[in-house]
């Protein structure tokens, strides 16, 4: 039987080296470039997914290590873009060049789930491990509050 | 005119596309060069109104995420009174057709406004002309809005799509009429960007997300110092991967936007290609440049600019001037190289064949890269088909296309498509970087505390090095910035000291103005402190003493943004222990820029609590994509004076990734405050001029809370 893994509710099997980043095998191989290459070694966190709810770093992530769990990227984090973190990042206008927020909102869907009601500093000390260079940091901690407001509400 | 009525046939010739309904285009008068002859048609942009309504604008310019193509669009839309959510921006194909197509010096902005105003103005009243024709009433009667004419009379309505067939065979207006400010129904209103719905959910295509079929991946290892050569590369243990399918030597060819040289590995995925080009076995001629250590050569600079240099500009005695001061005043100030470390490193998609070539990249420049690509393959510029991509970030680095003529010599070289995706290391270690820099200020005060003589002298690898290796120091274009300042001193003097380049210098965001605005705010801080008074005020005095009348716009726009960041930051107020305010004015790119700093300082460690940036770039298009250019000015500006500082050893940069180029994270992020100044000038760019502002306040406000003065950025540099 082949080894499969699962990604964004779909079977894949695994047919590659299987020393190869997570981070390759979804957009080489896949095609799923919703998940970012920022540089390789874990510091920047663009490259952001869930493996069974929990973010890791795709680029570290060796493939071997995501056969018969459960990945979920910014493709699949909602159907239709309507995930509360998505909507408040539109709302607040969060992105510039756009190229580091699916890592963001990833990263900020698991921290969300982890503490629902953070203070501000929860914020920032969490959404610390992503780099953005053009600067959105205001905006983003504006709408993972906002996210957990209307998470908390529902 | 500069808009002009499009046809059909030539809208199919300009973007390929077919059309009905009416179809507007718009060149820029600086885009009209010698060379192109009277009938030469080749608008920067066109608009289009489909049969159905759909209104679409044709876009040469790149959006790096400072979100011209809304902006603009929203200028186009306002006067032709369109519905904003039938509104859409396509970005064209590098090509001569969209006029230039750089984008930098935060031009974009300045030079379409006016121009896509007046288009827009144009077709909305040949769309209301059209409607009173088929109405058989006069025009005076009908109105346009939201995308319909409507009919005072019979309260009819007709839209623009049924209308666009007949509007467009309608002669063009000579003048027509632009709404008033208070007419502005999306200018000046925080309009939501037109990309960030794909954004959010992975979709949105950059640089290094393009796929064709039979696609095949490359990594690149470049040559580590600057004009440095390939001596041997030993592939077989490369080979021998699973995976790889060729190994290819880049060559750089005689442009400055070329690639520095590499080797390169094509392989099935990314993965594979960076696996096996670690099993390359590189031997490199390092070259001339291998003489280059940074900390040394800074320290030379400084030398060079506190001894005399070669004179660039003078007014008045400088000299006499300085004997007869009351008081005197000199320090030298430095800053190290910088890179642009934008999240998306360095990539391009190229697919080279005998009869064709097609490229796919994150560009600032789509033109250059027809011109290198066409040069590096010994074809017409016309045969090279750049599609230009989202940029993931730019900052200046993406003007240059090194990358891309690596994708197209790898593609022809291995005779497959390929994407070719730097490395973070190699983005880090083969940049065009901001020049490393020192400066030395001597200036003059009288008993009033009026500066009465003024000594600049400057030192810097230019970026005129980049294009003629023999410029060995700043020249009088360089100087452009220090001479234009509006302080009016009756006796100047500009030195250029001498400063060869060792490595590539480029354009990044704001140039030159980071250190000169470094300088001079710090400089006038500590003349204000020996003068005995509070630096606003001593701005104040400097702006109102000068009398020079073709200074007085400038003069006026310093003072506004002055006075109101120290109003909305608080400035004068008491502080607490170890807490203190800074502020900086400077004007670049035709805006006005004041920042006010508080800061907190504990020993060495330094906490930004809050920074309140007062802005002039005439009207204010869209506040919210202008108040976002300022708070990522501001995390730009703290990351470079903090810890942003690129170290060459040996002629190669040491850093390599974010652990040893490390750039602002969210936990040093301070609150952004953004004060518009009610401005009745034309609207200015702000991708650049946030930026240079920063830094000088931050040192001033350190200096307020603890009594250090600080003369060299970053002033956390990592040890590398």
């Amino acid at each position: 039987m082949s080894k499969t893994t699962n990604i964004n509710g779909k079977e894949i099997s695994i047919d590659v080296d299987e020393s190869m980043p997570l981070l390759w095998f979804l957009r080489d191989e896949l095609e799923l470039t919703g998940t970012k290459y920022g540089c390789g070694i874990g510091s920047c966190a663009a490259c952001t997914v869930h493996m069974n709810g929990q973010a890791i770093r795709s680029c570290l992530t060796p493939v071997s290590s995501v056969i018969g769990k459960k990945i979920t990227t910014i493709e699949g984090l909602s159907e239709d873009g309507s995930h509360p973190l998505q909507k408040a990042w539109l709302a607040n206008n969060v992105p510039q060049c756009g190229y580091c927020q699916a890592g963001q909102i990833m990263g900020a869907a698991d921290f969300l789930s982890k503490n629902p009601s953070p203070k501000e500093q929860d914020v920032e000390a969490a959404m610390s491990a992503h780099i953005c260079r053009c600067g959105t940091y205001q905006r983003i901690k504006k709408a993972v509050l906002d996210a957990a407001a209307e998470m908390q509400e529902a | 005119m500069n808009i002009h009525k499009v046809s059909r046939r030539e809208f199919l010739k300009a973007t390929g596309m077919t059309a009905g309904g009416m179809i507007m285009g718009v060149t820029l008068p600086v885009s009209l060069s010698a060379e192109d002859s009277e009938s030469a048609f080749h608008p920067d942009v066109f608009i289009h109104i489909g049969e159905n309504g759909d209104t679409t604008l044709y876009c040469g310019r790149a959006e790096m995420g400072q979100g011209i193509s809304t902006a603009l669009p929203a200028a186009v839309a306002d006067e032709l009174e369109a519905d904003w959510s039938r509104v859409s921006v396509l970005q064209g194909d590098g090509d001569k057709k969209y006029g230039s197509q750089a984008t930098g010096g935060s031009r974009s902005i300045n030079e379409f406004f006016f121009p896509m105003r007046t288009a827009g103005a144009a077709m909305r009243e040949m769309l209301v002309k059209a409607a009173a024709k088929s109405w058989g009433v006069s025009e005076s009667d009908c109105y346009a809005e939201l995308h319909y004419v409507h009919n005072k009379k019979n309260k009819k309505k007709i839209g623009y799509g049924e209308l666009a067939d007949e509007a467009g065979k309608l002669p063009l207006p000579k003048n027509p009429v632009l709404k008033t400010r208070e007419q502005f129904r999306y200018i000046r209103k925080p309009l939501a960007r037109h990309d960030q719905g794909e954004v959010v959910v992975g979709k949105r295509t950059y640089g290094i997300d393009t796929k064709i079929p039979g696609l095949k991946y490359a990594a690149i290892a470049h040559v580590p110092v600057f004009g440095g050569t390939l001596k041997s590369v030993d592939k077989t243990e490369a080979m021998k991967m699973k995976g790889v399918i060729d190994v290819v030597e880049v060559k750089p060819i005689k442009n400055p936007f070329s690639s520095v040289g590499g080797v390169a590995v094509v392989a099935d995925n990314t993965w594979v290609a960076q696996q096996a080009l670690k099993k390359l076995k590189i031997e490199w001629d390092p070259g001339a440049n291998k003489i280059h250590n940074s900390k040394e050569y800074l320290e030379q600079l400084v030398k060079n600019v506190e001894s005399p240099a070669e004179e660039i500009f003078k007014r008045g005695d400088v000299d006499k001037a300085l004997k007869a001061a009351e008081t005197t005043h000199s320090a030298s100030y430095t800053g190290g190289y910088l890179s642009h470390s934008p999240m998306e490193p360095n990539a391009s998609l190229a697919w080279v064949q005998d009869g064709s070539c097609e490229i796919w990249a994150a560009t600032q420049n789509p033109q250059e890269i027809q011109k290198v690509v066409a040069q590096f393959l010994g074809r017409k510029e016309e045969d090279i088909v750049v599609h230009s991509t989202a940029a993931g970030g730019a900052f200046g680095r993406k003007s240059k296309c090194d990358y891309v003529h690596e994708a197209a010599a790898i593609s022809k070289a291995a005779g497959v498509p390929v994407q070719l995706s730097w490395s973070r290391e190699e983005d880090t270690r083969t940049g065009f970087y901001h020049s490393i820099n020192a400066q030395h200020l001597e200036a003059g005060l009288d008993k009033d505390g009026n500066i009465n003589a003024w000594l600049q002298r400057v030192a810097f690898p230019s970026i005129g090095s980049t294009f003629n290796p023999s410029q060995d120091r700043p020249n009088a274009r360089d100087f452009r910035g220090p001479i234009a300042h509006p302080y009016g001193i009756a006796n100047l003097k500009l030195e250029s000291g001498h400063a060869p380049a060792h490595t590539r210098i480029g354009w990044y965001r704001a140039v030159y103005d980071i250190f000169y605005g470094f300088a001079v705010n710090v400089f006038t801080d500590e003349l204000a402190q020996k003068s005995g008074m509070d630096t606003v005020k001593f701005l104040n005095n400097i702006y109102d003493n000068n009398k020079d009348s073709e200074m007085s716009s400038v003069v006026n726009r310093c003072r506004g943004v002055l006075n109101l960041a120290a109003e909305k930051g608080g400035w004068g107020r008491t502080m607490q222990e170890n807490h203190g305010l800074g502020i900086a004015v400077h004007h670049s790119y035709r805006s006005f820029l004041a920042m006010l700093v508080h800061v907190e300082t504990n020993g060495d460690d330094v906490k930004v609590h809050r920074v309140d940036c007062a802005v002039d770039c005439g009207l204010v298009l869209n506040p919210d994509i202008a108040t976002a250019q300022m708070e990522g000015a501001v995390v730009m500006g703290l990351s470079l004076s903090l810890r942003e500082d690129i170290t060459f050893k040996d002629g190669a940069v040491v850093n390599s990734n974010y652990h040893d180029y490390p750039v602002l994270r969210h936990n040093e992020m301070p609150e952004v405050h953004v004060h518009f100044v009610d401005s009745p000038e034309s609207p200015t760019g702000l991708g650049e001029p946030g930026v240079p502002t920063f830094a000088p306040a931050l040192i001033n406000a350190i200096y307020a809370a603890s009594g250090k003065r600080h003369r060299s950025i970053p002033i956390k540099p990592m040890s590398v």
